[in-house]
């Protein structure tokens, strides 16, 4: 043992390992710092604000972070994903809300929004498990040779016909709610939260710890686990691979609806909705580590700060930059992401 | 295009004046049926119907799709990186060149450079931002890359669309055109004469030595690192080159079109229908591009023209197509041809 660690490859290993750590505290130090800042400067309604989108920056980023782990798919099609959930909502909830305006129905009104948000998730989990079936398992039987790559590629022509499906079905117009409860702003901290807002946090806290319940303490989570840590040996203990495959796709898809769903009024609903939810998730993943489910939890809110407070103190037209090159930078010293990243797939090319 | 001829078909028999044209031929990468369909594509705008004015417009969207189409397969099918951000990387061509010919006084820069010159000097721009980019993302390996490629191309597009005093952001930039003239044909040529330049130039550089550590990287990157080839030069070399390409287009479509927009240039759907194009012509090959560029782009015009009540259409196509390539037939229509030639290879006695 102790011969091996003065060798160079594990000197390097023990090398980047640190780098990752100082990567680690800086990224999380510098996000608290934006907190700390936007709460004294901005007011404490930008941070709590950044922490509300987090939640779903979360949702998003677990369901990314799941379907690589599991399968190896570089999703790219992810923020499709959430703009059905959000069509889908607004087509099952604005006609519900007409009604409840002609037959008032206290309780009803209040179960609305949920019929929707659930009738999304629904609809979310059924779509990913059919694009499964349709397109990665033919090809899984076909070949995995390159798949992380292909995989990638097929997925941009899964967003390139989503998105532009569409537009040719349902116009590029913009279909929002105003809000989904017709209750008045919560005073927290003196500063007025949409009740909306609320429920979406609430909502993201919820799934992200069912599901993870559901990764750690079922059956079928362990299995979920297991192909996710090593296809062949859950193979040789009785897995049922197409079903784990199917069962992860649908829902991570289930799980980018319901963010769509959840955050109708703050997204309306149209073709390309879905693009910004996705380079966020695609972002927190990237700096945590493709994979990391647990990582990607703690990087929506990361990443949500660092944006609300780039968009604060540095000004719109760096919005985009900013991020980037922080990338960058934390790719450069931790190239598996600031928790680290141990997919088989990833270093594949 | 330039059918290639270099490909695992060792038997070349290159006796008498045909064998030793089709030798020269060869050197820069062409094979009689490339050139063939080539000066087919050079003399189009001569012959109807394709002498109408809209029509050259259309040969025209086709070279220039044809032309990035290359430059992009030049990086995806060789060292298998996809550079996601090149549609952002050939806006800032464009933008470069425009900004620099700018001569109204509502913008900070007022050079007025020549668009003959300003265009050389987006490419330059463009292949040093490449030169840069690759340095700092192309030691990452493949899908870290790609996405990095994609973060890059946003910031671009952030860039052109808030730096108002030097872009007017989405209200875009309308860039003197190359030439004075209302006729579409000189541009024709001007585009035709520079999708051959990227592929000759292109095919030249995978044809060299240099060529060779690009396949070998791009087949298996930690054999290819074993048997001693840098792998960071060589990609960040690849990269760089396939950047400037890219910047040198952007120019054109800044002076031909007249009108610059972030959208219209710099969005990921033009990166997505790049790499379409390029896939379905097959990866690997810099002409199936090509071959695939000008069916596709009168086919998708006509559709547009017809069916203006549907738009998008075209693009769910593409997007179709690209999967059923991508899971049924990855070598695409180069792999397509390949496999025709040994077929009649093998059946013709010789």
């Amino acid at each position: 043992m102790e011969r091996t660690l003065t060798g160079p490859s594990m000197r390097s290993a023990i090398w980047a390992k640190i780098g990752q750590n100082l990567v680690a505290s800086i990224v999380i130090g510098g996000s608290v710092a934006a907190g700390i800042a936007l709460a004294v400067l901005a007011g404490p309604a930008q941070l709590i604000n950044s922490i509300v989108t987090g939640g779903m920056w979360a949702l998003m980023s677990v369901g990314l972070a799941l379907v690589f782990g599991v399968m190896n798919i570089p999703h790219f099609a992810h923020g499709e994903s959430f703009m059905v959930g959000a069509y889908v909502a607004y087509f099952v909830f604005t006609p519900l809300h007409k009604y409840l305006k002609t037959n008032p129905n206290a309780f009803l009104s209040t179960m609305a929004p949920f019929i929707a948000i659930l009738a999304a998730t629904l609809v979310g989990f059924v779509l990913g498990v059919i694009i499964e079936k349709l397109i990665f398992y033919p090809l899984r039987r076909r070949t995995r040779a390159q798949w992380v790559m292909n995989t990638f590629l097929i997925t941009v022509g899964i967003s390139f016909i989503m998105t532009n499906g569409a537009t040719l079905v349902l116009g590029p117009n913009f279909r929002g709610i105003p809000r989904y409860w017709d209750v008045d702003p919560i005073k927290f901290l003196g500063v007025r939260i949409a009740f909306d807002r609320i429920v979406a946090f609430a909502i993201a806290i919820v799934t992200i710890a069912a599901f993870w319940f559901f990764l750690h303490s079922t059956q079928t989570g362990r299995a979920i686990r297991a192909v996710a840590q090593d296809e062949d040996g859950a193979q040789m203990v009785g897995i049922d691979l197409n079903f784990i495959h199917s069962l992860t796709f649908g829902l991570a898809t289930a799980m980018a609806a319901l963010a769509g769903a959840s955050l109708l009024f703050m997204f309306q609903a149209y073709p390309t909705v879905g693009l910004k939810p996705l380079y966020f998730a695609w972002y927190v993943v990237m700096l945590v580590g493709l994979g990391n489910i647990g990582g990607a939890i703690i990087g929506g809110f990361i990443v949500a700060l660092l944006q609300t407070a780039t968009q604060q103190f540095i000004g719109i037209a760096w919005e985009d930059v900013i991020p980037t090159i922080v990338m960058i930078l934390v790719l450069l010293l931790a190239p598996s992401g600031i928790f680290g990243s141990e997919v088989k797939g990833v270093h594949e090319q | 295009m330039g059918i290639q001829t270099n490909e695992g078909q060792g038997r070349k028999d290159f006796s008498g004046i045909w064998g030793s044209f089709v030798s020269a031929l060869d050197k820069i990468g062409f094979s009689p049926l490339g050139l063939a369909l080539l000066i087919l594509v050079a003399v189009a705008p001569w012959i109807p119907p394709f002498n109408q004015e809209h029509i050259v417009r259309w040969l025209i969207g086709g070279a220039f799709l044809a032309a990035q189409a290359i430059a992009f397969d030049f990086t995806a099918g060789y060292i298998n990186v996809v550079n996601f951000g090149f549609a952002a990387i050939v806006g800032l061509g464009a933008y470069t060149s425009a900004i620099l010919a700018n001569t109204s006084p509502f913008l900070i820069v007022r050079i007025g450079l020549p668009p003959w010159i300003g265009i050389f000097v987006g490419a330059l721009v463009s292949g040093l931002l490449g030169l840069l980019l690759g340095m700092l993302t192309l030691r990452l390996r493949g899908i870290y890359a790609a996405v990095m490629a994609w973060f890059v191309g946003i910031a671009l597009l952030g860039l052109a669309r808030n730096l108002t005093p030097l872009t007017r952001g989405p209200l875009g930039l309308h860039p003197p055109t190359l030439l004075s003239t209302t006729s579409n044909r000189p541009y024709f040529y001007i585009i035709f004469t520079m999708m051959v330049v990227t592929y000759i130039v292109l095919r030249m550089v995978t044809k060299s030595h240099i060529g060779l550590a690009f396949k070998a990287l791009g087949q298996n990157f930690d054999a290819a690192r074993a048997s001693g080839i840098n792998p960071t030069k060589y990609r960040v070399l690849n990269f760089a080159l396939s950047c400037l390409f890219a910047g040198w287009l952007g120019g054109f479509y800044a002076h031909y079109y007249g009108s610059l927009t972030p959208k219209t240039i710099m969005h990921t759907s033009k990166t997505v229908e790049v790499l379409a194009i390029a896939y379905i012509g097959g990866r690997g090959s810099l002409w199936g591009g090509v071959v695939t560029a000008f069916p596709f782009v009168f086919f998708i015009e006509y559709l547009r023209s017809e069916l203006t009540e549907l738009p998008g259409l075209h693009l769910v196509i593409y997007g179709v197509l690209m999967i059923l390539i991508m899971i049924f037939y990855p070598d695409g229509l180069a792999g397509l041809y390949r496999w025709a030639v040994r077929k009649l290879r093998r059946d013709r006695p010789s």
